[in-house]
């Protein structure tokens, strides 16, 4: 939203969209695909799960192909895709479940 | 009749599983019947030999899905005590991945929470099971926990 307006000098709102640290986790098919457990994501305010997702898909092209069997969590709760992320979540890209 | 959810144990753990001292753990004076599942590892799957399982966990998220779970058949059932362990890592053919002790007043109500306790896990607890065979490995199918529709209507 940052910069809509354009024109003007707003010195409240920085030019750049801030981003927020959140902690990525990858389980089971996902961790090995993209060799990642876990690590430190820097991300744009405001941006979704889907959105959140989507950046490592671009990373990790393989990853696109498991996008609809899989669930995402936040904060050690499933969440819906389009849930805002905000500053220190904790968020896992987590394969079906298969305990038991 | 029904207690807290104090009392109750979850646990997951990369040693063998002690059945007998789980269920010891949910016996009490004022119950009358104790229902236990033991989940083991079978020795083929989907007509191949099964070598060996290795399981892992998201386990902050594991604990809480299961202590979740005990809340929810306190809820619904007239039980005393519940456990949940699971195992994490390498396990052999016959060896225990899961066991849940539920123990009540009477025996209907460890049944129905037992068995809930045991379908609820497999849907919703982030465990993820690596199924090992002579030629080569591959990740069970699992299911898919169910998910809030959309952040919109989430509170």
């Amino acid at each position: 939203m940052a910069g809509r307006w354009g024109t003007g000098y707003n010195f409240w709102m920085p030019s750049v969209v801030p981003s927020l640290r959140v902690k990525v986790l990858f389980f089971g098919r996902l961790r090995e695909l993209t060799g990642l457990a876990e690590e430190a994501g820097e991300l744009p305010a405001g941006a979704t799960l889907a959105q959140v997702f989507e950046r490592y898909a671009e990373r990790f092209p393989k990853l696109a192909g498991f996008r609809n069997s899989m669930v995402v969590s936040r904060n050690q709760e499933f969440a819906a895709w389009d849930t805002r992320i905000s500053a220190g979540d904790e968020i896992a890209f987590l394969p079906p479940v298969s305990g038991g | 009749m029904t207690t807290s959810i104090q009392e109750d144990k979850f646990d997951l753990v990369r040693e063998v599983i002690d059945p007998e001292a789980l269920v010891g753990h949910v016996r009490a004076g004022q119950d009358g019947a104790i229902v236990t599942f033991d989940g083991f590892v079978r020795n083929e799957s989907h007509g191949r030999e099964t070598s060996y399982l290795e399981y892992e966990a998201y386990e902050s998220m594991a604990l809480g899905k299961m202590k979740e779970i005990a809340a929810q058949i306190h809820e619904k059932y007239a039980i005393h005590r519940v456990v949940i362990v699971h195992r994490l890592g390498r396990l052999e053919i016959g060896e225990t991945s899961v066991f849940i002790a539920v123990s009540a007043p009477h025996r209907g109500a460890a049944f129905d929470a037992c068995r809930s306790a045991i379908d609820t896990l497999k849907r919703t607890v982030p465990i993820w099971k690596k199924e090992y065979f002579a030629d080569g490995a591959v990740w069970a199918d699992g299911e898919l926990p169910p998910t809030p529709p959309s952040a919109k209507s989430a509170s």
